[in-house]
């Protein structure tokens, strides 16, 4: 396997603590916020992230797929959680401990639960709105009430982020290592 | 499996012998320590089974708001406020205002700009983002909602047929009431509060026999009750049960025709909080207030002491009043030594090994092989700030003695193949509780080094042979309040099944009483122990089952895997 060569993109608005484990070619958008301890792994191919996204600590978002992994704006991928997933799309919530299999697509305003474990056995695209939960990972579709509001706070996380982190957080900034 | 030890409590029955351990009832009469209650007065052990339990107050778990007796019954034992179980995953519902109008730039749209959020206001659950709105339930206004709600319940045609029921045996009940539970009510009224008492001439109420043994009332109710039979008139119900059928039971059967999916129906655990009949449907289920849970206390069952007795406040969880048997008795833990050198020789080895192997092989390596023998280490801790000395004895089981050559021979057949248990026999003292920074006077008499490990050779300890340390049967260490002594077990070829076996531990300790010692002989009862210290001693004794585990058969010694 050829070495990963690191190559990092940090968008200047973008805020990524200095603890973050990066690896390969990543880019990061405008807004998005990482947090320390996070791990964000390219290894096979390259993994583009959006503008707003919110990963916490002991996040693992890993590609091991030729492909760009392609993740949108707006998610929030809480603490302890594991995505593969090849294309994530705007304003998801993976919660805490969760983990996503690289078979798995999300579009939109999904949810993926606290502590749940999806791994369909071939391929799959979730339709917007899913959301799993559970421990057997049932699927059900939310109307999207109340999605205003949940970008709305998603927003205030950010901004209350970008002013906070930078103080107790050394930051890491451009590229190479 | 780890070898384990469990506690008997007899359960107020007549002989104070523990059932044989291989039994499979036997396993409810034992008890892990930490289940267990000690009843001073009675000076005996009290376990979950026999304990009288009452009901010391209601709360909402969601709120944690404490719930008046009288608002139990009212609220039909639910919480009036604005708590709600989420019908798809049973989690708690929060109450939140719609979405503000979309403007066409909603990326750049400000906060939200009241803090109430808008009406109309409805249920959302976080974690299955399930909403009212999907059944229709929207609210005006975002407190009071139980009593928003109260409209829709009480039109339910079941509430409803309820109410006319009780409006038609109304009279009847406080005729009856008033004549017959009113003996039996003052009878028991010392001992119980009022919502016990509610409760229970609730059920006596509703049952004829229940309640209080009273041969007196007993029949008063069922004179009052055959009085009765003949003044009940007809009741009419407000539907007519044919067409009743019609809404419920054949509309479900529609329903269950044209099915898609088995997920469309509701499950047995969404549906069975609900006090009525719920809708098959999954998509038709409502909302439901949050049921109420009580918080207890427990006495005991002779003399009615109060074992347990929680805190009035929901959200505290201790307790005012705690008797709990570890506080008393002795904690025991069993392990196996030669188990434990081998986990820990496998952990050194095998680094690569999976999870799951490693748990297999852990297990293996502490199996008991038929053919060997083993010991085991008892660890006694000792809760009292006395010291205290044990004695442990092989409890006897009660053999039936048949007569019959047969059955002596398959008591013979019995002896050789059932595994032989050697415990130490003299008693063993066990140090005083003490907190932690108390401990380092008597650590300097008892060792000879300033390691807190070091094996002691206490008196009349050695058995028969004096083998080796780990192989002889007796005291194997001292420290603090914790005494480990050994004991070992013989298994034959034949034996089979697990090692479990009964072990009568009583020990001695001063009694916390200042009783002056020339009362001791007059005063104590026949169980104080006649030793010439000054306080009386005071003996205890209790009956546990120790479980080492299953017997594995091997044909050959086993192989060390080449790691």
């Amino acid at each position: 396997m050829p070495p990963i060569r690191d190559k990092f993109t940090i968008h200047s608005k973008a805020v990524v603590c200095q603890d973050v484990e990066l690896k390969g070619d990543i880019t990061i958008g405008a807004g998005t916020i990482v947090h320390p301890k996070a791990t964000i792994f390219a290894i096979a191919g390259p993994i583009v992230i959006g503008s707003g996204c919110i990963i916490e600590e002991g996040a693992i978002i890993v590609n091991r797929r030729k492909e760009v992994m392609r993740i949108g704006d707006d998610n929030l991928f809480e603490i302890g959680c594991r995505v593969e997933s090849p294309t994530v799309g705007n304003c998801n919530t993976i919660c805490t401990r969760a983990r996503v299999h690289h078979t798995l697509r999300m579009s939109s305003y999904c949810v993926i639960g606290a502590g749940v474990l999806v791994v369909p056995t071939e391929d799959e695209m979730l339709d917007e709105y899913t959301v799993i939960y559970g421990p057997v990972a049932e699927r059900r579709i939310w109307s999207g009430r109340g999605k205003v509001q949940e970008m709305d706070l998603r927003r205030k996380h950010a901004e209350y982020l970008r002013e906070m982190l930078p103080k107790f957080n050394r930051l890491r900034r451009g590229d190479g290592t | 499996m780890a070898p384990k030890i469990e506690y008997y409590c007899p359960c107020l029955s007549e002989s104070p012998h523990p059932p044989p351990p291989n039994l499979p009832s036997s396993s409810y009469s034992f008890h892990p320590l930490h289940n267990l209650f000690f009843c001073e007065e009675c000076d005996a052990v009290r376990c979950n089974r026999c304990v009288l339990v009452e009901v010391s107050g209601y709360y909402c778990p969601n709120c944690l708001f404490e719930v008046p007796s009288a608002s139990v019954r009212a609220e039909k034992n639910r919480c009036a406020r604005n708590c709600f179980l989420c019908p798809n995953c049973r989690n708690t519902l929060t109450v939140v205002p719609s979405d503000p109008p979309e403007n066409v730039d909603s990326r750049t749209s400000p906060i939200v700009s009241t803090t109430l959020g808008e009406p109309p206001f409805f249920l959302y659950c976080n974690h299955c983002r399930w909403d009212s709105a999907e059944v229709g339930i929207t609210f005006e206004k975002p407190t009071g909602l139980a009593a928003q709600l109260q409209k829709f319940e009480d039109s339910a045609p079941e509430s409803l047929e309820f109410e006319r029921l009780k409006e038609h045996f109304e009279p009847f009940l406080r005729a009856s009431s008033s004549s017959s539970t009113l003996p039996s009510a003052s009878s028991h009224h010392v001992h119980t509060n009022p919502i016990t008492a509610a409760a229970s001439s609730a059920l006596a109420r509703d049952i004829p026999g229940v309640g209080k043994y009273n041969p007196l009332s007993r029949s008063r109710v069922g004179r009052d009750k055959a009085a009765h039979r003949q003044e009940y008139p007809d009741y009419k119900s407000r539907v007519e049960i044919g067409s009743a059928a019609a809404l419920s039971g054949e509309a479900d059967v529609e329903f269950l025709r044209h099915l898609e999916t088995v997920s469309e129906v509701a499950a047995l655990e969404q549906r069975w909080t609900n006090s009525w009949v719920s809708p098959l449907p999954a998509s038709d289920l409502k909302p439901l207030r949050i049921p109420l849970q009580s918080k207890k206390s427990k006495r005991c069952p002779s003399c009615r002491h109060i074992l347990i007795k929680p805190e009035q406040k929901a959200q505290s969880v201790r307790f005012k009043i705690k008797l709990v048997a570890a506080n008393y008795l002795p904690a025991i833990a069993v392990t196996l030594p030669h188990a434990q050198a081998a986990i820990e020789m496998l952990k050194r080895t095998s680094k690569s090994a999976s999870a799951a192997a490693q748990a297999e092989e852990q297990q293996a390596a502490g199996a008991l092989i038929a053919g060997h023998s083993y010991s085991f280490h008892l660890a006694f801790t000792n809760p009292l700030y006395d010291p205290i000395q044990i004695r442990l004895a092989k409890a006897l089981a009660p053999v039936q003695t048949a007569e019959g050559d047969a059955a002596a021979e398959a008591a013979e057949r019995a002896r050789r193949s059932t595994f032989q248990i050697q415990l130490p026999s003299a008693a063993f003292p066990v140090g005083a509780f003490a907190e932690a920074w108390e401990y380092d006077d008597e650590d300097e008499d008892m060792f000879l080094d300033d390691d807190g490990m070091e094996i002691v050779e206490a008196r009349g300890k050695k058995g028969k042979d004096g083998r080796g340390k780990t192989r002889s049967v007796g005291i194997v260490e001292k420290r603090a309040n914790v005494t480990i002594v050994s004991g070992e077990v013989l298994i034959p070829k034949e034996a089979r099944g697990d090692v479990r076996f009964n072990m009568l531990v009583s020990y001695t300790y001063r009694s916390d009483d200042p009783e002056p010692s020339e009362e001791a002989g007059v005063g104590t009862p026949s169980r104080s122990h006649g030793t010439n210290k000054a306080p009386e001693m005071k003996n205890f004794s209790f009956y546990t089952v120790v479980d080492l585990g299953p017997i594995m058969y091997r044909e050959e010694p086993k192989l060390t895997a080449d790691l």
